[in-house]
């Protein structure tokens, strides 16, 4: 499968994302103060807190979504292009998991997969996927990787289960093959063994270039993850180690004791 | 192959590509420097003292005429809609064939546009304040009634069985089980009646009737581009503060949005509505008194000329195919044009903020712009006929179907969009895709509906643009032909119940999840 997202050579020299002193007032999101953060390619980090901590937001920083009052964001090295057009290709880098998935019901799962390749294809192209869906055979593959039968292809993902669903979204996330891979709390309201099994095929899939991002709230799915950073009241409490982090850590993250800025 | 919702959302708009290669042939060349003026008098409007009195005052006597017409309406329409109910006539006598009856009987006055009603009590009455009010009040009523019966017809039975079974008296069954669940959907649809009442008063103005479409029409006729450009700005800001007033009360009492014509709820703050209700009474009254308006005034009527000898040979010696061929073709092409050139529209200007503000602009001065005087300002630079009638109607229509869909935008919520958007997805794509896959369907069977809206309203640029039986009806009507007459009116009713049934159909296969 071609790769136009990935940028290999940016990745070698420069972080896939760098937050530097991000801070964004709590107006309309909780609020973020003062975020430094790295993530080099092929890095796996988890992102803890408790509800209204400011996980979604410093996610929503991370894909471009909301735009820091203070501070900046770099993507391999660049800040936020100017230019509509190198905005775009700076966008198709970075791949988000919604916790609601936002997948697009009245679409086929071939349609939804495709909605992937979207920044990278014309208008010729993204009508006629409505018409006859395209790229079959690489969407099949996409539903292989995320263990689905590509015999659902042609079904609408209104008709899926809810495990089907996040195996599409996830299947959506590998057509466009970003380079940073961002996920808000994808595993919340699964079953354990589902959540256990999604997170396994994210992780499998955050390999050199490519890096993930995932806001948890589960200390028990840290297993795979390279570090874990604890968020609280918008501020980073600890970024350590997985292997680490110990449970005083957590009970003072979620009991509100913890000191701001602890690495390990 | 079949199309996916958002591709279906944009196939009406290939109308478009017949329409751009006929049109250099309509184009009879003078005029341009007209069109020129008239755009440029829209920054310039007449701010004279005595030009502004009269449009205030021509103003006045069309809300008026809208709002008596629209509580006629309401009246009419609520009696009527529960007469026709089935379920009310299954409940107290135990058979429903009176409502079907009924149904039947409503079928006609609902089928007939306001404006022939206008210009058939005119003939007979000779002209009175009320008939602006009764021309609205006839088919409007009949439009309520079926909405009011279909509202009925689609809510829970089991809440009035279970009060049956505890021995409650019918009619008190009725009521309590069925009245506080229509009731969302009848306001939610009686103050979109008032917006549309409101655009109608205009237009019978327009014909004669009196009011601001008067005006509008003989600045227009004069040339008076900057006096016509005052009346416009002036009846847009009415306009545009009842639809605000109007949603925003559709919002505060929790009433069904214009989509979803089904109830949701019972609606909040039921004292609100009460006083509402019950200031409506004094100003209704007040408002008849203004515009002295005399309901007796319908019982004398004129004395009508004699018909011609051979007037049924000549009424059926009318070239009929080709009649029902140009209004059907114009109902078409003007049906496809508003359907389809909206979400094209909004697909254009998607990268723009500002875009969006100014298609919201042009589409409000469509809606309230009656179709008429956009067929007299096309005529200054295209041939009369069925295209350029069907540009007029179009236009009107794509103001109201642009509206509706992007308030439906709006109320989808942008969370597919911004992902795809958040994916480098281009911004014209992620509103095609993210959004208007969720619309298309509801805003399709709008438009199935607004088509059978379109073919009533053939009759309102036919009498301009000289095409189809609203043409024909015009030089019956001057004629004095009443058997002419009587059989166009019949041609129209039951075209317009055969397309009434035909967008039915269309709907519910829209609808069909």
């Amino acid at each position: 499968m071609s790769d136009p997202g990935l940028n290999e050579s940016a990745s070698q020299h420069h972080p896939v994302l760098e937050l530097r002193n991000v801070t964004v007032p709590g107006r309309q999101h909780p609020r973020l103060e003062g975020i430094h953060l790295r993530l080099e390619a092929g890095e796996r980090v988890a992102l803890l807190g408790a509800s209204g901590a400011g996980k979604s937001t410093l996610l929503a920083v991370a894909n471009g979504l909301l735009q820091p009052a203070q501070g900046e964001v770099h993507w391999s090295g660049e800040r936020r292009a100017r230019s509509a057009r190198a905005r775009r290709r700076q966008q198709a880098r970075i791949g988000t998991l919604w916790q609601d998935l936002r997948l697009i019901e009245e679409l086929s799962v071939q349609q939804n997969l495709n909605c992937g390749r979207l920044a990278s294809w014309g208008w010729p192209r993204a009508l006629l996927n409505l018409l006859l869906p395209l790229e079959s055979e690489a969407c099949a593959q996409a539903l292989r990787q995320v263990d689905l039968d590509p015999v659902l292809l042609s079904q609408s993902v209104g008709e899926l289960s809810g495990g089907q669903r996040q195996r599409v979204a996830i299947g959506r996330l590998l057509r466009q093959q970003p380079q940073l891979l961002l996920a808000d709390e994808p595993l919340a309201s699964l079953d354990p063994r589902l959540a256990q099994e999604l997170l396994q095929l994210l992780l499998t899939q955050a390999v050199a270039p490519r890096a993930l991002l995932l806001s948890l709230h589960r200390p028990d799915l840290l297993q795979g993850f390279d570090r874990v950073i604890g968020l609280r009241q918008g501020r980073i409490c600890w970024d350590l180690p997985v292997a680490q982090l110990q449970a005083s850590d957590l009970e003072a993250l979620y009991a509100g004791v913890a000191e701001p800025s602890i690495a390990r | 192959m079949k199309p996916a919702a958002p591709l279906l959302l944009l196939l009406p708009a290939l109308v478009l590509l017949p329409l751009l290669v006929l049109l250099p042939t309509l184009v009879h060349g003078g005029g341009w420097d007209l069109i020129g003026q008239f755009l440029l008098a829209a920054v310039q409007p007449s701010t004279d003292p005595v030009v502004l009195e009269s449009l205030v005052r021509g103003l006045g006597i069309t809300a008026g005429m809208a709002l008596l017409g629209w509580c006629a309406s309401l009246l009419i329409g609520i009696a009527a809609g529960l007469a026709s109910s089935r379920l009310l006539w299954r409940t107290l006598i135990g058979h429903s064939w009176p409502a079907e009856w009924i149904r039947r009987l409503l079928a006609i006055p609902r089928s007939i546009h306001e404006l022939i009603w206008g210009l058939l009590l005119l003939q007979v009455t000779g002209l009175q304040p009320v008939i602006a009010v009764i021309a609205i009040a006839i088919p409007y009523g009949a439009l309520v009634a079926r909405v009011v019966s279909d509202l009925l017809e689609s809510l829970n039975e089991r809440n009035l069985q279970a009060l049956m079974a505890a021995g409650c008296a019918p009619p008190a069954a009725l009521l309590s089980a069925m009245g506080p669940p229509l009731l969302p959907g009848l306001i939610s649809y009686g103050g979109y009646r008032l917006e549309c009442a409101l655009r109608s008063a205009t237009l019978l103005g327009v014909f004669g009737l009196g009011g601001l479409g008067n005006e509008l029409l003989l600045t227009l006729q004069s040339l008076q581009f900057h006096e016509l450009w005052s009346g416009l700005w002036l009846l847009l800001a009415v306009m545009l503060s009842l639809e605000a007033v109007i949603g925003a009360l559709r919002r505060r009492w929790g009433m069904p949005g214009r989509f979803s014509l089904r109830a949701v709820g019972v609606g909040r703050q039921g004292r609100e509505l009460l006083l509402a209700a019950l200031l409506l009474v004094p100003l209704v009254f007040g408002v008849g008194r203004a515009l002295a308006i005399e309901p007796a005034a319908l019982l004398h009527w004129q004395a009508l000329p004699p018909l011609a000898p051979a007037g049924w040979q000549e009424a059926l010696a009318l070239p009929w195919p080709g009649l029902v061929f140009n209004t059907v073709l114009l109902t078409l092409l003007a049906a496809a044009l508003a359907v389809g050139v909206a979400p094209l529209l909004l697909l254009l200007v998607a990268p723009w903020p500002w875009g969006q503000r100014l298609l919201q602009l042009i589409w409000a001065i469509g809606r309230l712009w009656p179709p008429p005087l956009t067929a007299l300002l096309l005529l200054f630079v295209l041939k009369p006929g069925v295209i350029t009638a069907a540009l007029a109607l179009g236009f009107h229509n794509l103001g109201i179907l642009g509206r509706l869909l992007l308030e439906g935008s709006e109320a989808a919520g942008p969370q597919r969009q911004e992902a795809l958007r958040c994916g480098g997805c281009g911004p014209r794509l992620a509103l095609l895709y993210g959004r208007f896959s969720g619309l298309a369907r509801s805003y399709l069977a709008y438009g199935a509906y607004r088509a059978d809206v379109i073919l009533r309203e053939t009759v309102v640029v036919g009498l301009v643009a000289g095409t189809g039986l609203g043409s024909q009806l015009n030089q019956s009507l001057s004629a004095f032909a009443f058997d002419q007459l009587l059989l166009l009116l019949a041609a129209y009713a039951a075209l317009t119940l055969l397309g009434e049934d035909l967008s039915d159909r269309a709907r519910q296969r829209l609808l069909q999840p």
